[in-house]
This record gives C-alpha cells, structure tokens and sequence, in this order.
C-alpha cells in the first residue's frame, strides 16, 4: 500500500518581506492546532515546520488514544491530517528549521538557513526530541545500528536481533512494531516492571519475539564495523553481561528543544519553558505549546490542547496592541 | 485506480500552481522485473496531470539506453527533474511515503531555479571545481529523511558540477548493502563521505569540503 505524505505550501514570490501576525515554530500537532485555529481567525500565520513535520505521531507506528479515532489511527496519517487541515485555513507551511531567534525586539525576528522572518506574534511548539543515552559507542553508532526511529529504520533488521532501551510507552510501542522485522526484541529496562499503558504491556508480553531484561541499564554499545552488542549491567547484582545484538532502538524519553531560548525565556530547571495557564511565556507576544513547556504529560491530545489555547490568546494578543493591527495592508 | 486520492489531488494542484517555468519529468521504467516501476510511471503521469507546466516523458530503461546515459540514469524505477536545465536532480524509487514532499519540493525548485540555500552555503558551493555526487539513502516511512533529500536537491541547483540522488534504500537492497546502510538518512558524498541522520546545512557543506579533500 502506498501512501503520499505532503508538507509543503506554494513557495512565495517574495519570501521574507513582510511582517506575519504569527509564526508558528514547530510544525507538530501542539503547532499545527494553533496554525488551524489562527488560520480560522484570518490571521496571517507562518509554520516553520523543522526537522519532522506533522511532529512525533510522524515517527510512531500507531495511535490508540487521539479521541475520534476509535480503531486507532497510524501516526503518518494522523501527522498528514494535521498538515493538511492548518494548510487548508491558510497557514503557509514551510519545510526549515529556525536556527536562531531574537526576541528582545519587534516584530519578533526568526532565523532560518536561508532567510530571515518577522513576526508580531510566536507560537513556539518544537516539542522535544529523544534523550540519548550517553554511553560509549552510542555516537559512534548512531544511524549506523544505534537509532531512535523504528519507523524509518526497522527494515534494516530484517531476521535480525535488536536491543530496545525503555519500558514506557514509546519503548513498547515501537518495540511491538520492530517485532514485524526482527527476529528477536530484547527490551531493557532499568526497573523491574513496564512504564507502559497496561493495554501495551499486555501485548508486549503475549509477543513471542519480545524477551526482557529487568533492572539493566546499558552501558556500552559494542561493535567494530558494525554494532555486534550491547554490555548492560545489573543494578541490583551490579553483574555485567554482553548481549548479542545488530542493532539498539533508544527510547528513554524525550529532552524538551530549548537550546535557542536560553537567556531570552524563562526556562525551568529541566529546560521546559515556563508558561501560565494561557500559555504565555516570560515575554509578551511568545506564546508555548506542547511538549516543550510541558514536563508532565506529553501526550498528543494535550500538545493539541494547549496550542489552541496559544492561538486563541495570539488572537487576544493581536486585538489588544495596536502595533500589530490585524488585517492591515502591510502584506 | 488513480495512486493519488481526491484530496491529495487537490492539495498538490495548489502547490503547483503558478510555477515560474516548466519541469520535465523524465522517467525510465522497464516492463519486467522492477518492483514499482509501474507505480512510479502512473505517478509521474498522474502529477504531470495536475500542472499544465509539468511534463512526463516516459523511456525504456533498455531500448533507450543513450537517453538513460545522456542523463546518467543507472538503476530504475528513475525520475529526472528537469527544468530550465538539467540541474542534476535524480530519484531512484519511488517518492512515495515522506519521499513525496521532496519530490514536490524538487519540482518547484526546478521550476524557480534559484536555490534556497544561505549565502554562506552559495559561497561555498561556488568554489566547488569538482564533479560532487551526492546520494541521500531513504526509506518512505522516514519523516526526517525529506529533509537530506532536500538539502542534497539544493545544492544540485546550486552548482553545475553537484548532482543528487534520492535513493530508496528498500529497492536498492544490493546498494544498501554496499553503502552500509543501516540507518535513514545516510548521505553519501562522492562514495568516500557519509552524513547520518538530518543534518544542517554548514554540516553538510563542511563534509562536501572534506569530500574534495579539504
Ligand atoms: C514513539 C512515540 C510514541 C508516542 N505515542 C503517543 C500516543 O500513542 N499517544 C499520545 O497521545 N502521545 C504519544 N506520544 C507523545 C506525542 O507524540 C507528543 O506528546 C506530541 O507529539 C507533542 O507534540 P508537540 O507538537 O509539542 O511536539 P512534537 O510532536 O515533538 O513536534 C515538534 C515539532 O517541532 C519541529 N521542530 C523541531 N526543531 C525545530 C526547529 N529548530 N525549527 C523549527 N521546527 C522545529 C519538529 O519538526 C516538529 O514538527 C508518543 C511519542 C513518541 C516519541
């Protein structure tokens, strides 16, 4: 079956020029909800998309608890529809990533590769990428037999065995959908029993190609050419072991992307950007959503939420500051 | 039964409306023993439909071998995307999946012929006097992969003497296997340089460097 994924708009005669009531920096499912609700609102909105567009379901096989989806929804299909609905009320989507921001003046200034953007209002949602383990051979390795997207690279491990680092809900869920490849799934976890929703649990452990590895971390990953194992070490016994492996999945959570805010935005003590329940940032006009200002949840129909309520309050925002008229002529 | 659904249909007519020039997509099939190869004609026929600028030429991988030599085709299903000129823009495979914003994205970036790219990275590739073959290994269900794919498109734009390959790696199992592919994307520069995973454009443009011997 194939399938035709699309993030993109028509490009712009003359790129850069003016200056967006809004800029959406992330094109995940907390960006793209505030990209459809300003789009309604007629406000002229930019979505610099990054690095994955259509956000994380982009890289998850499968989807059970998005709300109007009663079998489930694969995460591809569900990313294209985000995409497809802010593209459809108007919001210009752009495949780039910002590489730097200025928001100690206005308009807002947005830095990207190729161009500069300006925009009276920001929605900032790109989200959170995975954490790393920090071991020896993990850089070394890394898209070589270390990878932290079993959506992209399961059909590498073909009849092969794979190690998958986590016990959470992402470690299972993609463990499961490497299980269609691999011939062997060892999932290590550091503490004695799953993180995971139950209904994921239940069907790690009914999986005959799924084994476990309790109370393990790993410590090394191990290979010459190419990744052969993996030395994981027992927390309570303190035993090292090596297991046999051609590739490692990591999925021990995710670290918020707030490197470009540091010293411009009030950050917490892990990095999340600090917002109050309207969504607002340390500086008015720089509005937060989704997994970058959120360190508790984490979960798609959350992320959607909170940029609805991000663009609701630009819409606020727009109306109440008269140096940002809507709807002049300045396009 | 059309590939491309009513809505995809529309989505891409807007995204191609107004290109600047025209786009040629030449496309090289052949009838038997190619996983896809008839998809990818149906494809490219399909596209060529939803823009009056956008043509499909079609070739027979065997019978006209010169055209896929002219062109430097070597494997198939293979999609040129030409405009104003022939930049160096290749897919091999499908673009299928993730794959299909790229190709999109080429066939507008043809059409404008001018990168999008920094001026640092123009500047770079202006000193390049050295034929660059880059080849972006992909699979279809890898989100960040359109991204290299781009990158790689732009700087084929960029320079006369840089042309990109999209390679999808699970219909080119024997080149997977050579270029050791084990993870998407892989970048791979004049056979000698390899990128893993999206990276930045400076990257991309230091490792090019280091391709051609600093
Ligand atoms: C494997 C896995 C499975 C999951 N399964 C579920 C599930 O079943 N149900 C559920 O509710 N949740 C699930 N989640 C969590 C859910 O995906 C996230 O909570 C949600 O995607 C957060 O949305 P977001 O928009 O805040 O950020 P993200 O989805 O992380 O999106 C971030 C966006 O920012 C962009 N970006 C990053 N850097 C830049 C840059 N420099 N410039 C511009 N843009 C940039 C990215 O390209 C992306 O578009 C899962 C997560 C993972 C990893």
């Amino acid at each position: 079956m194939l399938d035709f994924q699309l993030a993109l708009s028509q490009p712009e005669a003359h790129p850069s020029e003016g200056v967006y009531d809004l800029i959406v920096l992330g094109g995940g499912p907390a960006g793209l909800t505030a990209a459809i609700y300003a789009g309604r609102a007629r406000i002229q909105t930019l979505v610099i998309l990054g690095p994955l567009p259509g956000g994380q379901p982009a890289n998850t096989e499968e989807v059970e608890n998005f709300p109007g989806f009663p079998e489930g929804i694969g995460g591809a299909d569900l990313a294209r529809r985000f995409l497809a609905q802010a593209e459809r009320f108007g919001a210009r989507l752009i495949p780039a990533s910002v590489t730097g921001v200025d928001l100690s003046i206005r308009p807002f200034i947005i830095r990207t590769d190729g161009a500069t953007y300006r925009a009276h209002t920001l929605v900032i949602a790109m989200g959170a990428v995975p954490r790393r383990l920090g071991v020896p051979g993990e850089d070394r390795f890394f898209g070589r037999g270390v990878s932290t997207c079993a959506t992209c690279d399961g059909f590498f491990y073909r009849d092969k065995r794979v190690v998958v680092v986590g016990g959470g809900d992402s470690a299972i869920i993609e463990g499961l959908y490497l299980t269609r490849f691999a011939r062997e799934v060892i999932v290590v976890h550091r503490r004695d029993q799953l993180r995971a929703t139950r209904i994921y649990q239940e069907r790690a452990f009914a999986n005959p190609r799924m084994r476990f590895l309790w109370d393990s971390v790993v410590e090394e990953i191990l290979g010459e050419q190419t990744v052969t194992g993996v030395r994981v070490r027992h927390l309570k016994t303190g035993e090292t072991s090596i297991i046999e492996a051609d590739g490692v999945f990591v999925y021990i959570g995710m670290e918020p992307q707030t490197q470009l805010f540091v010293g411009q935005l009030e950050l917490d003590e892990h990095g999340y950007i600090i917002t109050d329940r309207r969504q607002r940032t340390s500086v008015p006009g720089v509005f937060a959503a989704g997994d970058i200002q959120d360190p508790f949840y984490r979960q798609l129909v959350v992320a959607a939420s909170t940029g609805a309520i991000a663009a609701m309050e630009v819409e606020k925002y727009l109306e109440l500051y008269p140096q940002s008229p809507q709807g002049s002529d300045r396009w | 039964m059309p590939l491309l659904s009513d809505e995809i249909r529309q989505e891409v007519s807007k995204i191609l409306a107004n290109l600047p020039r025209s786009v040629r997509l030449v496309m090289f099939t052949q009838e038997v023993e190619c996983a896809y190869c008839a998809e990818t004609r149906q494809l490219v026929e399909e596209i060529a439909e939803l823009s009056d600028r956008i043509t499909a030429e079609i070739y027979d991988f065997q019978a006209d071998r010169a055209k896929a030599e002219e062109l430097g085709i070597d494997k198939i299903p293979a999609i040129a995307v030409i405009g104003a000129q022939d930049y160096g823009v290749r897919f091999y495979g499908i673009p299928a999946g993730y794959e299909f914003t790229s190709f999109l994205h080429a066939i507008q970036s043809v059409a404008v012929g001018k990168p999008d790219l920094s001026d640092a990275t123009l500047h770079a590739l202006a000193e390049v006097r050295q034929p660059v073959h880059i080849q972006v290994f992909v699979t279809p269900t890898c989100p960040y992969c359109p991204q290299a794919v781009m990158l790689a498109h732009q700087m084929a734009i960029a320079s006369p003497l840089i042309r990109a390959d999209m390679i999808e790696a699970t219909e080119f199992p024997h080149l997977a296997f050579k270029y050791q592919v084990m993870g998407v994307p892989r970048t791979v520069i004049n056979e000698t340089v390899h990128i893993e995973g999206a990276a930045p454009e400076s990257i991309v443009v230091a490792k090019l460097r280091e391709a051609l011997g600093g």
